[in-house]
């Protein structure tokens, strides 16, 4: 449906054909499937770092017009994240193309893939993980969604009164403390249980993660540890094994690693500290070279982000965030009646909160569910190579 | 607010009657505290609605009374709801019914002050409009009030049920521990607690009490008239979602683990957690889920239903997601064949649990991920199991020794794999529905002979005696390791009617069939034949002569005779026979046998006494001590001379 994935069955299509026609893997043939597959990560990293100009809106649009080029397709908004998940499903099969059709099942069990091939299986677990923390930021996320949505609601209400300020100035100070919040006050709460009534007594029954117990992955589970776990042994293939498989391993691995960092970094996450340290991607290859540009980018709001403490750099929270305090200031300097200067300004901005509240309303669980997609194809394409593998020690080493 | 507004007016003078059904419910209350489930619903349903005709009575004032009148009302509307302000520390609810009452009444009145002034708001004076502002303060406040309160009632009247007959803590006894050796499933270990069936017992338990059902409604009810239901819905969702949690975490201690947890853990450790993992997520789905259900449904079904499947969801998703997630977690696990009980039990339970409960508890698109979720794991842990049971045929099959297995006694592999077998029949009806389409070579091929019962031809069965024929063939290559003879054909024997004493002992016996244990019976029968004619045979053959041997001949036929009687006593009773019967019964049937033909011999020939070594007594009573398994060789010449 996405043109990337026109071009993968296609793509396989052809691996398929010809390692049928030749028994033997053609190094030849191999070397051009290797630079195809460069290509391929280049070019959809490259669309994600800056989107081409969408096609000529139909007249009968019905969304608004205002804004043509909406925030929607900037890095790290939710439609972005969809389409990152797109990619690397896109990227994974490819992948796996390469490294199993028609291949003689001894060759990847062989030095140097003896070693190669456990790191990498190694990794994907641990990205699992990470897809099981992020599917619960996401829940967070929502929460912010319903306060935001809260707030909106009360600002829409004509005439405009104190009461109504009251109330959504109330539900923008918690949306904006579970915006700031960092994972560590997250996840100890202080005192576990009595979060919820001291946080109601405060006038917020509902600060972000009230998790009296637990995060969604097990006790003393760090996401940066993680993510700096899969980088620990990631390194570009040198000398011989530069040209063969080990390179696609390779790129695959960091593909793998960038995106669960980016996933980390853009909604609540179990234990972030030094996220930001924790990707080496080599700038001199062809096909890194937008990655590298995506990552820095991020890599920068994160830094910034860290300092004050951010719940995550989903493009849509941190719009939210800006309006949030702008919100708030309005709402601390209203005073019934509304003055109608404020009041216009203000309402723009509550539309624009209800817009950012719409997409995410539109976007979230779809992204929830993808991401269990990309899980899902993780856990399958591991349980394939292990299946090799034992095929594998089965022809090498016969049971006696 | 529609909901409200629909209400009969009550005229005043109906007030005292409404007070008067407020004392009856209290007195009966009071009464009796065993009391019936009818009758406190019952109590509760009356509350309820005699607070909400309480509420409707302010509806008429609103459009009859002029603003002086709509002033006066709301200013001790607020001095209520004011007071409440200021005492944060208690609950509305342990202020007592009428309390409540004046507060919800109150609150009912800032609503129709705000709601007149909505209706014409161009006409209204700047001091009505001043009214109107400080209403929907008032309003604030009061919802504020309620939101802390619906959190302190929901966490305070909360009851965590411990479900009878149930502990998940304990892994009772020895656990079925198994090396790749096969060593340690021993008989014993059958003492499997089975009290999951019981752990369902009763349905529905109340997860608040019941006391307090009335009084959240209330809440409910005013909050989604005020245009907070979202307000209602977070909070609820979030004190809920904890108590779940806590649940889950503390009273079933259910610890969540990733991914690399349970890709490291030791067996050991993650078979307990295995078989609590099971049991936890029925007690939840089966059990808290449905009460959590019907909470959401008590509190919400009757002026929101959509806002309840909301709710339920959200209270649910996070701690069944978790659940599912260890299952994924396991099943990412290379399959070893001692993992098949437990994934057969987590397989069990996941498709059960679809059976029954999981699309009644998530039937819409809310709940969509959760069934989705239920499915996928469902699928995995079948295909996880097959491939485990077609493992550990396959080490039954493949399992290999380079020692003859000392003494013949019964193999550790036929003792792992029958008591093993043993556990399986509690299952058959997932692993009839995970092997069917599954090939098998069955020694039974059809319907024929005596066995009628359909179970005998059930996936389950063919797949269990086909596992029990991969079990003899590796036998037969152990008992080739033997390089006496007879020692093979014990071996053989003892370990058949193992087999068979289990099988006809226990479910087994429904599956094997008659046939299969008549064979069997016959096939260890034979092995006794074989064993009396390769041991007995030769050293009975010594006593055979012409009757007009010489005397000297007879003698020196004794002599031999005895020499290798000491030589089978001095082997065979290292030998072992486990089964008390069976070697009465081959002492028995070797002693006719022997005593018999020595006893012949005897007659037969005239030797003297001197160079008689045993008399047929001693003969008799010496081969009792065959197949005891003695520790160290016994020689007669020494001990039993006389």
């Amino acid at each position: 449906m996405r043109p990337a994935q026109d071009n993968q069955g296609s793509f396989l299509g052809r691996i398929s054909i010809r390692r049928n026609q030749f028994t033997d893997v053609n190094t030849e043939q191999e070397q051009e499937d290797l630079e195809l597959f460069q290509k391929h990560i280049a070019d959809r990293f490259t669309e994600l770092l800056s989107p081409p100009p969408p096609p000529q809106q139909p007249p009968s649009d019905e969304t608004n017009t205002v804004a043509p080029v909406p925030a929607t397709e900037q890095i790290m908004s939710v439609t972005w994240l969809r389409k990152l998940m797109d990619v690397f499903l896109c990227c994974e099969a490819e992948f796996k193309a390469i490294l199993l059709m028609g291949r003689d099942p001894t060759q990847i069990s062989k030095p140097p893939f003896d070693r190669l091939v456990p790191e990498m299986l190694d990794r994907s677990i641990k990205a699992l993980d990470i897809c099981t923390a992020v599917v619960n930021g996401i829940d967070s996320v929502r929460h912010y969604q319903r306060l935001a949505e809260i707030a909106v609601a009360a600002l829409e209400q004509r005439p405009l009164g104190d009461g109504n300020v009251r109330r959504a100035k109330r539900a923008l100070s918690n949306l904006l403390i579970a915006l700031s919040i960092e994972d560590k006050e997250n996840v100890s709460g202080g005192g576990g249980r009595s979060g919820g009534s001291s946080a109601a007594s405060k006038g917020g029954a509902t600060i972000g993660q009230l998790k009296s117990s637990s995060w969604a992955v097990g006790r003393n589970w760090s996401a940066a540890k993680q993510i700096h776990a899969m980088t620990a042994n990631l390194a570009p293939p040198r000398g011989n094994e530069a040209a063969g498989l080990p390179l696609p391993m390779f790129i695959m691995s960091t593909v793998t690693v960038f995106v669960m960092w980016v996933l980390t970094a853009a909604v609540p996450c179990q234990e972030r500290a030094g996220l930001a340290n924790h990707l080496p991607v080599p700038k001199h290859l062809n096909w890194a070279q937008s990655l590298v540009g995506i990552h820095e980018k991020i890599g920068d709001e994160w830094k910034k982000k860290e300092k004050k403490g951010s719940a995550g750099l989903m493009e849509e929270m941190t719009r939210m965030e800006k309006l949030g305090h702008s919100l708030v200031e309005f709402a601390d300097g209203f005073h019934y009646p509304a003055e109608k200067e404020a009041a216009e300004s203000a309402a723009a901005q509550v539309a624009e909160m209800a817009e950012i509240c719409r997409r995410m309303e539109e976007e979230l669980v779809p992204l929830q569910q993808q991401i269990r997609e990309v899980f899902h194809r993780i856990v399958r394409s591991r349980a394939e190579i292990l299946e090799v593998l034992e095929q594998a020690g089965k022809l090498s080493a016969p049971v006696v | 607010m529609a909901g409200l507004e629909s209400k009969i007016p009550v005229p005043g003078v109906k007030n005292h009657v409404v007070e008067a059904c407020h004392h009856v419910v209290k007195a009966l209350r009071a009464s009796d505290n065993n009391l019936d489930a009818n009758l406190i619903k019952l109590l509760s349903d009356l509350e309820t609605h005699l607070s909400t005709l309480g509420m409707a009575d302010t509806k008429k004032v609103v459009e009859d009374t002029g603003f002086s009148e709509i002033k006066k009302r709301f200013k001790e509307a607020k001095k209520v709801i004011l007071a409440w302000e200021q005492n944060q520390s208690m609950m509305i609810f342990d202020a007592g019914f009428s309390e409540a009452d004046l507060f919800f009444q109150a609150l009912y009145d800032v609503q129709k002050v705000l709601s007149g002034f909505k209706a014409l708001p161009s006409k209204t004076s700047k001091k009505e409009k001043d009214v109107y502002n400080q209403a929907a303060v008032v309003l604030d406040i009061a919802m504020l009030r309620l939101e802390k309160e619906l959190f302190d009632v929901l966490n305070q009247y909360k009851q965590h049920v411990q479900p009878q007959h149930l502990s998940v803590s304990s892994s009772r006894g020895k656990d079925i521990v198994l090396d790749e050796s096969f060593v340690s499933l021993d008989d014993e270990v059958i003492a499997e607690a089975t009290d999951e069936q019981q752990i369902l017992g009763s349905n529905n338990a109340e997860l608040v009490d019941p006391l307090i059902i009335p009084h959240v409604k209330a809440i409910a009810k005013a909050m989604f008239a005020c245009d907070y239901s979202q307000t209602f819905r977070e909070a609820f969702i979030a004190v809920r979602r904890d108590a779940l949690d806590e649940y889950t975490a503390t009273t079933l201690e259910m610890e969540r683990f990733s991914c690399v947890d349970v890709l490291g853990m030791q067996w050991e450790d993650l078979n307990v957690e295995m078989r609590k993992w099971t049991k936890v997520l029925k007690i939840v789905t089966q059990f808290y889920l449905p009460s959590e259900k019907q909470l959401c449904d008590n509190i919400l079904g009757d002026f929101e239903p959509s806002s309840s499947t909301v709710c339920f969801v959200e209270i649910s998703k996070d701690t069944v997601l978790s659940l599912l997630s260890f299952g994924e977690a396991v099943s990412l696990r290379s399959c070893q064949p001692e993992m098949l009980e437990r994934f057969l039990g987590m397989y069990e339970v996941s498709a059960e649990l679809l059976l029954d409960v999981v699309d009644s508890l998530f039937p819409d698109e809310t709940g969509s991920l959760l069934r989705m979720a239920f499915h996928e794991l469902s699928k995995k842990l079948a295909e996880r199991t097959v491939t485990t049971f077609l493992k550990f045929k396959n080490a039954v099959a493949t399992d290999e020794s380079t020692r003859a297995f000392p003494g013949g006694g019964i193999h550790h592999l036929t003792r792992y794999v029958m008591n093993y077998l043993k556990l399986l029949p509690e299952y058959k009806d997932a692993l009839n529905a995970l092997l069917e389409n599954i090939q098998v070579d069955d020694s039974i091929q059809e319907k024929t002979g005596q066995d009628i019962l359909p179970s005998t031809f059930s996936p389950t069965a063919r797949h269990l005696r086909s596992i029990v024929t991969a079990l003899e063939s590796t036998l037969e290559r152990k008992a080739q390791l033997y390089s006496d003879q007879s020692l093979k054909y014990i071996f053989l024997m003892n370990n058949c009617h193992y087999m068979v004493q289990k099988v006809k002992t226990s479910e087994l016996r429904h599956f094997f069939g008659d046939e299969w244990i008549r064979k069997h019976i016959a096939s260890y029968q034979h092995n006794v034949t074989d064993y009396e004619r390769a041991t007995w045979s030769s050293v009975l053959s010594l006593l055979k002569g012409s009757s007009n041997d010489s005397a000297a001949t007879s003698r020196e036929r004794c002599r031999e005779f005895c020499l290798a009687f000491d030589e089978v006593y001095k082997n065979q009773t290292r030998w072992s026979v486990p089964d008390p019967e069976l070697r009465d019964d081959l002492h028995i049937s070797t002693s006719v046998k022997v005593v018999q033909s020595y006893r012949g011999f005897l007659g037969r020939n005239r030797i003297g006494e001197k160079h008689v070594r045993y008399t047929c007594e001693d003969i008799e009573r010496l081969l009792l001590d065959l197949f005891e398994c003695l520790p160290s060789p016994r020689s007669l010449r020494s001990s039993r001379r006389r």
